[in-house]
């Protein structure tokens, strides 16, 4: 029994184990970086690097460093070296796992002006809120998800049970593009939609336009004109040309009224689904092209072929028959004769325990060009001090650590807001400590040894 | 016949007359975030649309000054570069051609659906692979000649109000009217061309170069900077390094085999000269770019084997092996040539940084640490490559080589890995101080980890006495492969898409070339060596 012991501790501490494991963690981590570039680093995160697989590799790694170390007791002087490298990476790998289990690493985003107290962090939460009475909405359950680990599928539906109800999710998608339209329905509970086209010598635009059944009206800016989209209790507002499509008491037609500025009807009367009017200025014409009763926006994804920044998870549901899509940060109401649902499917938002505003945001740009050079913010803090938070210059508070990550812009390329990474990483000071273990361990052990050696006695050749 | 016209035009001159090329060269021009002589303008511009910095006998700045005075005079000179094969057969275009006419490109009927497949990628924020790189590339060329034509760019004229220099055809008085002067003057020379229209023309740019930095003469650049940009570029040190080792390696062969001292010495003269023009090369580009020589690949490319000089001349005076100096003369002309090979691949323009990466500290501390580790590696592996080809002559005969060369290469991994792990950390630290992760398992950084393990194996290997002499020089050679991944694959094969590779840009097939080539040469040689063995049992 002793030298079958005897023999595995002799395998655990050789080197033939340690070459192994080297080998074993370069492969893990060369499949990971293939799946990153193949999807995202979420994906590769979740499959390869937190994997078992990895664990499995690193525990293993550690077992071999400490037996190795365990073995050559009592050291001597010359090992220094060897024990410091071998020490650095059992304490960085130690960091590395208290940063992953104890730390927060999540994002902020605001515009300028704005307050914010929470910050978004990678896991993924579906959340069910629900009413009674068709007012009041509050959550009803909140389920952690991890989809990537645990897929599930037509045959495994994940069954998310709330009351008499329960909604079974039947696929993940982890990257796909979301594609929205809107389709005929039959239900009470949805409102109507338009779509029209606007056209004179200069102008030929069509667009959709939708109310939902619980608002009285939808309007549509479109600068010189306004469209509005009413339940029939719209009054027209002055300063704005507009146009008033409403229901008429015959199915399949609208009521049309078209006010100027001065809120002077220009004219009005009905119209069908391919007729259209005058609508009285700059010779413009609409056409209402379809016209439905009700109608609902169909939100469908389809599966993105390779990684793109706007490419982002969904998941496809069924709820009472129907089918669903749902993508990450969005949410979903679901109707029944007596009851409303919220579903949402969003990131996991932590409370900071103090606000932070955005008094100022900018960019610095390389001279005659767009391209920016640089990017800051100045925040508030609790306390009512302004700081700059910019790159490479982050800002320590109540032991987090703010930076500044990037921004967001709208389709003109101008930034809406500021993004800041917040991070509180337990853990930093024992990788921090590892590290120059590694370093200083690694040094010592190549050269130092060597005229150690030299001094004490001759080098053996080879 | 506009062809005709401009061979005729510009197909030779005295050099008296070309004195205004000489004067608009040091023109200070803002493009693409900097102020640079228009002379890197010129060759940047001809190397987008015609693939070389010069075209016929031409220089660049009197193609791309003609671009933008006579634009369309162009219009049917086939000079419009084209290679990529999938592109030319979406638009229809001859197979066996290179170059095309802006005319035929701009009329083709199939241009507007490709482009707007491409823009279709980019509203996807999708990679695009070498096709739509070449798209990208094509639209490029066609918009950066449209703008010159209607003298859109480059900026000229700085004002003080705003940022943005003024193009040609927006500049104000004075600096207007020198212009207009300026175009007089070239269409009386380019009709008759002779010493007195050429020195007429000379002058005419003196005084437009006098006049642009009026409105604003505090936004005016150093005018030694410009001529010393100008200098870099007439100059090309590299090009003239990588001749001088390449003579010196001659040398330092030839002395191997015939023993004349003066060869050695020879040797030592020519590596000496590359290495001062190398060094002065890199110099000027710090200081004309004012951040070390490390931000992209064609930097890295020529610091990296400058680590490996330096590795080459330490290891030389500890081990006493010429082996590693050739070694390293020999990784220093390989990767030169290849900057001045292939351009497209490795870009010398001088580009502005991405914010991230605009901290001169840590830029240098863990990019310069990193690459020079990898020229570590890299004077490994070419030592490998020469000890193995002394196994293949006789292992008995060339004991002495081996066991130095094997030593060398034996310090050479241990330097790379040291320097690896701190390039490795310090860029972990810097991670951690811009970002707030240390580690974030990012495709670059966990590719120079796989390195770093791929070598810490093999130094496990040697102490566990899996691996001897040839052992290690067979490693070193196949090792290497993973510092290639780490340096140029993670860039231009995974980033570019997995599916993307086989298709042309990028230089990916060369690459992969190279390294099954030296897997190859391994594996023969290991056979050659295993059957020698065989036959003395």
């Amino acid at each position: 029994m002793s030298r079958w012991l005897e023999k595995v501790f002799k395998f655990l501490c050789s080197l033939k184990l340690a070459v192994i494991v080297i080998l074993l963690l370069a492969a893990v981590s060369a499949v990971g970086t293939i799946l990153e570039a193949r999807y995202d680093a979420e994906y590769a995160q979740k499959l390869v690097y937190q994997s078992p697989y990895m664990y499995g590799v690193m525990i293993l790694l550690c077992i071999n460093l400490i037996a190795v170390m365990v073995d050559r007791w009592p050291w001597k002087k010359h090992q220094i070296g060897f024990v410091m490298a071998h020490v650095g990476i059992i304490l960085t790998l130690l960091g590395a796992l208290i940063t992953q289990k104890l730390g927060v690493d999540g994002t902020m985003s605001f515009s300028v002006g704005e307050s914010r107290q929470r910050v978004t962090v990678k896991e993924r939460d579906l959340v069910v809120y629900g009413s009674l009475d068709g007012n009041q909405v509050r959550p009803i359950l909140q389920m952690p998800t991890d989809f990537l680990r645990h897929r599930p599928s037509e045959k495994h539906p994940t069954v998310v049970q709330f009351g008499q109800d329960k909604i079974e999710i039947v696929e993940y998608v982890h990257l796909a593009f979301r594609e929205e339209r809107l389709e005929p329905s039959d239900r009470v509970a949805d409102g109507p939609a338009v779509r029209f086209q606007l056209k004179n010598g200069m102008v030929n635009m069509t667009q959709w336009l939708h109310r939902e059944k619980i608002k009285p009206f939808e309007a549509l800016n479109l600068g010189p004109a306004s469209i509005v989209l009413s339940d029939g209790s719209y009054k027209p507002k002055a300063g704005v040309n507009e146009v008033i499509l409403s229901p008429s008491r015959h199915p399949g037609e609208l009521r049309y009224a078209v006010y100027d500025r001065n809120n002077l009807l220009k004219t009005r009367g009905v119209v069908k689904e391919s007729e259209g009017f005058q609508l009285g200025w700059m010779g413009l014409e609409m056409h209402i092209l379809r016209f439905l009763p009700k109608a609902f926006q169909k939100v469908t994804y389809t599966r993105a072929e390779s990684s793109s920044p706007l490419a982002h998870s969904a998941i496809r549901f069924r709820f009472r028959g129907a089918e669903y899509w749902l993508g990450i940060g969005s949410l979903l109401r679901l109707y029944t004769e007596d009851k409303m649902f919220v579903v949402a499917f969003v990131f996991r938002q932590l409370d900071l325990g103090f606000p932070l505003t955005l008094k100022k945001f900018e960019i610095g740009h390389y001279q005659g060009t767009e391209r920016a050079s640089s990017y800051q913010s100045v925040v508030e803090k609790p306390d009512h001090q302004e700081v700059l938070v910019s790159m490479n210059e982050p800002l320590k508070l109540n032991g987090f650590t703010f930076y500044q990550a990037s921004f967001e812009k709208d389709e003109q390329g101008k930034p809406v807001a500021s993004v800041l990474s917040v991070n509180y990483d337990p853990g930093r000071w024992i990788k921090y400590l590892g590290s120059l273990m590694i370093v200083f361990g690694s040094i010592w052990l190549f050269y130092f040894k060597k005229m150690f050696l030299k001094k004490t006695k001759r080098p053996s050749g080879g | 016949m506009a062809a005709v016209f401009f061979c005729v035009g510009f197909g030779g001159g005295a050099r008296a007359e070309e004195a205004w090329l000489h004067e608009l060269k040091t023109l200070p021009v803002q493009d693409a975030g900097r102020v640079k002589p228009f002379d890197t303008f010129a060759r940047e511009a001809l190397q987008l649309v015609y693939g070389k910095r010069t075209y016929k006998k031409s220089s660049a700045v009197e193609v791309v000054f003609t671009w933008i005075l006579v634009g369309d005079h162009w219009g049917d000179i086939p000079f419009v570069e084209v290679r990529h094969a999938g592109l030319k057969e979406a638009l229809s275009l001859e197979k066996e051609k290179k170059l095309f006419t802006p005319t035929e490109l701009m009329n083709n009927p199939k241009l507007p659906v490709v482009f707007s497949e491409l823009q279709t990628k980019r509203e996807r924020q999708e990679k695009l692979n070498p096709y739509f790189q070449a798209v990208q590339r094509l639209e490029s060329q066609l918009g950066t000649l449209q703008i010159l034509s209607r003298g859109q760019i480059p900026g000229m004229q700085p004002e003080a109000e705003s940022d943005k220099w003024l193009a040609p055809s927006d500049l104000k008085s004075p600096a207007k009217e020198k212009f207009v002067a300026l175009v007089q003057s070239f269409s009386a020379y380019i009709s008759d061309k002779n010493s007195e229209t050429g020195k007429d023309l000379a002058q005419k740019v003196t005084d437009f170069k006098a006049s642009t930095m009026t409105l604003a003469p505090e936004k005016a650049p150093s005018i030694g900077k410009i001529k010393l940009e100008v200098t870099y570029n007439d100059v090309h040190p590299f090009m003239w390094a990588w001749i001088a080792y390449l003579l010196s390696a001659i040398f330092f062969i030839s002395y191997a085999v015939r023993k004349h001292p003066w060869q050695n010495s020879l040797g030592w003269v020519f590596l000496a000269v590359g290495f001062l023009l190398h060094t002065a090369g890199m110099a000027t580009r710090v200081y004309l770019a004012g951040r070390p020589p490390v931000s992209n690949m064609y930097e890295t490319v020529v610091w990296v084997p400058w680590g490996a000089l330096v590795f080459g001349f330490i290891l030389e005076r500890v081990q006493k092996s010429k082996l590693v100096l050739i070694s390293s003369t020999c990784i220093a002309i390989l990767c030169l040539i290849l900057t001045d090979l292939a351009p497209a691949v490795l870009d010398p323009s001088l580009q502005p940084l991405e914010p991230v990466l605009r901290s001169t500290f840590w830029l240098s501390t863990h990019v310069l640490v990193i690459s020079v580790s990898y020229a570590a590696f890299f004077l490994a592996f070419a030592l490998g490559d020469l000890i193995l080809y002394y196994y293949l002559r006789g292992e008995e005969k060339y004991r002495p080589q081996i066991q130095a060369g094997v030593m060398s290469i034996y310090r050479a991994i241990q330097i790379g890995v040291v320097l690896l792990a701190l390039g490795i950390i310090l860029g972990g630290i810097w991670a951690d101080y811009s970002w707030g992760r240390f580690w974030g398992w990012d495709p670059k950084e966990t590719w120079a980890l796989i390195a770093l393990l791929g070598y810490l194996a093999i130094l496990h290997g040697r102490l566990s006495g899996w691996i001897r002499q040839f052992g290690l020089a067979v490693c070193s050679v196949l090792s290497f492969s993973l510092v290639i991944m780490a340096w140029y694959g993670v860039n231009f094969v995974l980033g570019a898409g997995l599916h993307s590779y086989g298709f042309g840009a990028g230089g990916v097939e060369y690459v992969t070339a190279f390294v099954v080539l030296h897997i190859l040469y391994v594996t023969y040689v290991t056979t050659v060596r295993y059957s020698r063995m065989k036959i003395k049992s």
